[in-house]
């Protein structure tokens, strides 16, 4: 991890020199989007609204198509872009702060400086749940019971032990004042998916949910689950402006999970600049902001050097609290 | 009763003549899907998908020609496993084994057409379920936790030995071995890879399609390999669909029994449709023991298994519709193309848009009837296919095996695992080791495994969460009675030859 | 339990059995032996290698009764038999590799026309349904399914 700071500065040079000398008139086509999932889930969707409003919008030449390269949580897409497709201009990949969480613990094989990082388009935020009847009417008796003892709560979610979800849970915890060293006994149950894991805590087999809210929206508005915290640092728009923010309760834990793109490492800057003005100007249209709504996303724009600073930003902050509660050595 | 009029006013939308049509058009070009080893309902949707957006169809008029797609290929899978011995895709497993041996006596078409109809039945079956007790169901479901869902898989497996008349040690060891391969790959809850000795590729694990396609059709072509003299001549006799009709009527029992039980595990969102479809077969088997003649081409051994499994898939709707829950790979198709329509399932679908539902559940059954008018010519059109020499015909198996596979992730690695796995396919048979539990234990493993450690991560480490509900206890109990009952019933015979 | 009676197409298992019984030992022994160096996931009471574990015992023991007790074999081919599927096992593995860095077209029509040979076509029956085959093939999955196939260096359309 020593070569991510030496990295960064060289990155973020080259990408403010690509952005210098882009020529606004020629977008380049993108006619290809690596979805490093199966079909269905986030990273599936972010390809193919994407790959469908680049086509809409006659933003590129073409159909643009999607790829779906499952597997080690993106990690054989990604290695699949390091070795055979760094230098092509014409592809993106799909991620989220999901794969900053995997590159910060080391599981994808190269390290940030292996990609050039092209924008975030929207984000989801993460929440905190329980079932309508549990006995936990705030997120201070939860967490209050947590401190006591930390194997009081079975906490469940998406992403595997050590993953997003697990961890915006822990940094509450931590916030609270849970020591480090009892992050361990915390139960953590794994489903595959936000819903199934709502759902499981509706048949009461666990006490909590933490998960993104986009995915678990209805079961929020049909009144079957009592959301304790949402993890921004401002309230949400309607019709969720009712449900407080952890900060509000006086935990500064905030836990968003953007979507947002990748191409390989050897790409021109000339052609970088390029892409990411062609998803700029994909986010500045109206068909966007409805596409991320109605997928409860909220819109939000960071591209070229910016979202670069930014990802290595997430990936450190991310793997010094890893380390902090013991996922990572 | 709402319910009723959202349902009638449903069926008047999808009988309208262009959505008729596109329901033509769907099977059609499902049919050849799923025809086509390695390619299932599952790409056969993911696919179209882009396509209705192109034509710029009405939600109802989408919805109409992807799931006629999705029956499609789903039908289109029971025509290679029955008459090339191929599953296109993880529910059709079950129908080769007897099938397969039902075409090889010249009895393929009734086979197809028995299967036609078991289908038409199961989905029935499941429509009529959810129309009644969707809600019911919902909270049946979700009182299934992990340790339940860990039992469930136990009792599948205790039930293995069903799977086929060989010997029970091999059909064991089979399912071992795929349970063994199942766990290859990154483990998800810990991120660690477990052996995969470094390759990447392996880090997904083995592909379902890829180990299937392998297991079935490459060592197919193998076996054609042992003898190529006789590759001139026609490989099989089809027949005609009708006679299945007509035999359909006697499976009526066992084809009531499948569809009752491939609904209940299609409800329960882990289990999915391939289970439903399994425990059909392998219960059917022992309930009727001795007075079936399964594994050599008994019509109860594949309408068994075809009704359970589209009894499943439509009880998938269930969770899938009412909390967003897939239960199998083809109703999380389902999902994407229903969110993809900005209709997102979940608790409140059913108070919000229930013309979108009983749309669904119509377009559903307009699908099924579909086929089963189809169904009669396409058997006639497969039989001509089946005409052509055996020299022809195993090549194309391979090549559209390699394209179908090749076109998954676009790897030359998943080429090389079809390979391999059409080698251990091949000694597997040789050994007279049943290819069926190893799918089996790949393809349900991976599930079977993460219930286990969610049960014992809900508990703490204390193993007694796996025997401590009533379901729990139900289920083993069932699974004892099952396997003392098959002890006891095979000792009888003995004592009586 | 009594003598298994053999078909004409079955063979005793004695050898092959106690083989492949061997092999599966192995496998078990191995699996549970390597699943020791799984790190145990963070705050997981049942870690990555317990699975493997749970299910290389009875597969070790299965494995074992089956080198103790072989059963029946359909009857294993014979040389040229193997000589055949060798050479197709290593056509379609050249195949395998060569497939993107030639290109759909050119490759699997030389595959596919040496494929239909072996399987004891002539010559020219080879040549004709493998050209026939390669390019349906094509036409079907680029198409009319949409799937992009890898195109020959050089010809991009």
């Amino acid at each position: 991890m020593r070569t991510i700071k030496h990295a960064r500065h060289g990155l973020a040079a080259s990408a403010l020199l690509g952005l210098a000398i882009s020529s606004p008139s020629q977008a380049l086509p993108i006619s290809e989007c690596i979805a490093p999932a199966d079909p269905g889930g986030g990273w599936d969707f972010t390809c193919r609204s994407v790959a469908k409003l680049l086509r809409e919008l006659e933003l590129t030449d073409g159909a643009v198509q999607v790829t779906n390269m499952p597997g080690g949580v993106g990690a054989v897409a990604f290695s699949n872009v390091a070795s055979s497709r760094a230098d092509d201009s014409d592809l993106i990949v799909a991620t989220s702060t999901v794969g900053m969480t995997q590159i910060a613990q080391g599981q994808y094989p190269g390290d940030a400086d292996t990609m050039r990082w092209l924008a975030m388009l929207g984000t989801d935020v993460g929440v905190i749940l329980v079932d309508d009847e549990s006995p936990y009417e705030t997120l201070e008796e939860l967490l209050n019971d947590m401190i006591e003892d930390p194997g009081a709560v079975a906490m469940a979610g998406s992403s595997g032990a050590g993953g997003w979800d697990h961890i915006r849970a822990l940094l509450l915890a931590k916030e609270a004042g849970m020591p480090a060293d009892q992050m361990a006994s915390v139960r953590w149950v794994q489903f595959d998916g936000g819903g199934p894991a709502v759902t499981q805590m509706m048949g009461g087999h666990v006490d909590m949910v933490s998960t993104d809210l986009g995915e678990i929206a209805g079961f929020i508005e049909s009144g079957d689950v009592r959301v304790l915290a949402v993890l921004s640092d401002e309230p949400l728009p309607e019709p969720f402006a009712e449900l407080p923010t952890a900060v509000s309760q006086g935990y500064d834990v905030t836990g968003y999970n953007w979507r947002g793109f990748y191409t390989g490492g050897e790409v021109s800057d000339e052609d970088y600049a390029s892409m990411v003005e062609t998803l700029e100007t994909l986010y500045q249209s109206d068909e966007w902001k409805e596409t991320a709504q109605q997928n409860g996303l909220v819109p939000l724009w960071r591209g070229g050097e910016e979202f670069t600073d930014y990802v290595y930003e997430t990936i450190d902050e991310v793997e010094s609290v890893s380390r902090e509660i013991g996922v990572i050595e | 009763m709402d319910i009723l009029a959202f349902l009638a006013q449903g069926f008047a939308v999808a009988l309208e003549p262009q959505h008729l049509f596109l329901a033509l058009v769907g099977c059609a070009v499902g049919t050849l899907i799923g025809t086509l080893p390695g390619l299932g309902p599952v790409n056969g949707v993911a696919l179209m998908i882009p396509l209705t957006f192109n034509f710029g169809l009405t939600p109802t008029a989408a919805l109409i020609l992807l799931v006629s797609i999705y029956y499609g290929c789903m039908y289109g899978g029971r025509i290679s496993s029955i008459l090339l011995n191929i599953p296109g895709d993880e529910p059709a497993v079950m129908t080769t084994l007897d099938g397969y041996p039902m075409a090889l006596k010249g009895r393929g078409g009734e086979a197809l057409g028995l299967s036609g109809v078991a289908s038409f039945v199961g989905a029935t079956v499941a429509t009529i379920g959810l129309t009644l007790f969707a809600p019911l169901l919902v909270g049946f479901a979700i009182r299934f936790g992990p340790a339940e869902y860990f039992a469930l898989f136990v009792l599948a497996f205790a039930t293995i030995g069903g799977v086929t008349s060989g010997s029970l040690v091999k059909s064991f060891l089979a399912a071992c071995l795929g349970l063994l391969l199942g766990t290859v790959g990154i483990d998800s809850v810990s991120s660690v890879p477990r052996y995969t000795f470094g390759w990447y590729e392996l880090y997904d694990g083995i592909d379902f399609i890829v180990a299937l396609v392998g297991l079935f059709a490459i060592s197919e072509c193998l076996v054609f390999l042992e003898d190529t003299r006789g590759s001139n001549k026609p490989t099989l006799k089809v027949g005609s669909a009708i006679p299945g009709i007509r035999s359909a009527g006697k499976c009526a029992p066992t084809i009531g029994r499948s569809s009752f039980i491939g609904f209940v595990a299609g409800v329960l969102p882990g289990a999915g449709a391939a289970l439903g479809s399994f425990l059909s077969y392998t219960l059917e088997r022992r309930w009727l023991g001795r007075r079936g003649t399964f594994g050599q081409g008994d019509p109860r051994g594949v309408a068994a298994p075809e009704a359970g499994n589209n009894a499943a898939a439509g009880g998938a709707l269930i969770p899938m519709l009412s909390l967003g829950i897939p239960g199998s790979g083809t109703t999380a198709i389902l999902l994407a193309l229903l969110l993809s329509m900005n209709i997102t399932p979940g608790p409140l679908l059913f108070a919000q848009q229930p013309e979108m539902v009983w749309g669904l559940v119509a377009a559903l059954f307009i699908g099924n009837v579909m086929l089963l008018i189809l169904n009669i010519p396409l058997v006639g059109l497969f039989a001509k296919v089946l005409q052509a020499p055996g020299w022809f015909l195993m090549p194309m198996v391979v090549m559209v095996a390699f394209v179908g596979v090749y076109s998954l992730g676009n790897s030359a690695f998943d080429l090389y695992m079809m390979l391999a796995f059409g080698v251990l396919g091949y000694v597997l048979r040789k050994l007279e080791m049943p290819a069926v539990p190893v799918v089996l234990g790949l393809l349900l493993g991976g599930q079977m495994e993460y219930n286990l450690r969610r049960a014992m991560s809900i508990s703490g480490g204390d193993w007694s969460i796996l025997w401590n509900s009533g379901i729990t206890i139900g289920i083993y109990a069932f699974a004892i009675t099952l396997i003392v009952a098959g002890l006891v019933y095979s000792g009888m015979v003995r004592q009586r030859a | 339990m009594s003598e298994p009676g053999l078909n004409t197409d079955q063979v005793s298992g004695a050898v092959a059995d106690r083989i492949a019984g061997v092999v599966l030992l192995l496998m078990a022994v191995g699996a549970w032996w390597y699943s020791h160096t799984f790190p145990a996931g963070f705050g997981q009471v049942v870690g990555p290698g317990a699975f493997p574990r749970l299910v290389s015992v009875p597969m070790g023991l299965f494995a074992a009764y089956l080198v103790i007790r072989p059963g029946v074999n359909q009857r294993w081919p014979q040389r040229a038999a193997l000589l055949r599927q060798g050479a197709a096992l290593l056509l379609l593995g050249i195949y395998a590799g060569v497939l993107k860095p030639l290109g759909f077209l050119p490759a699997s029509l030389v595959c596919v026309v040496l494929l239909i040979r072996l399987f004891g076509a002539t010559w020219r029956a080879s040549l004709a349904c493998g050209a026939l085959l390669t390019v349906s093939l094509y036409l079907l999955f680029e198409f009319a399914l949409g799937m992009p196939l890898p195109n020959m260096p050089g010809l991009d359309w």
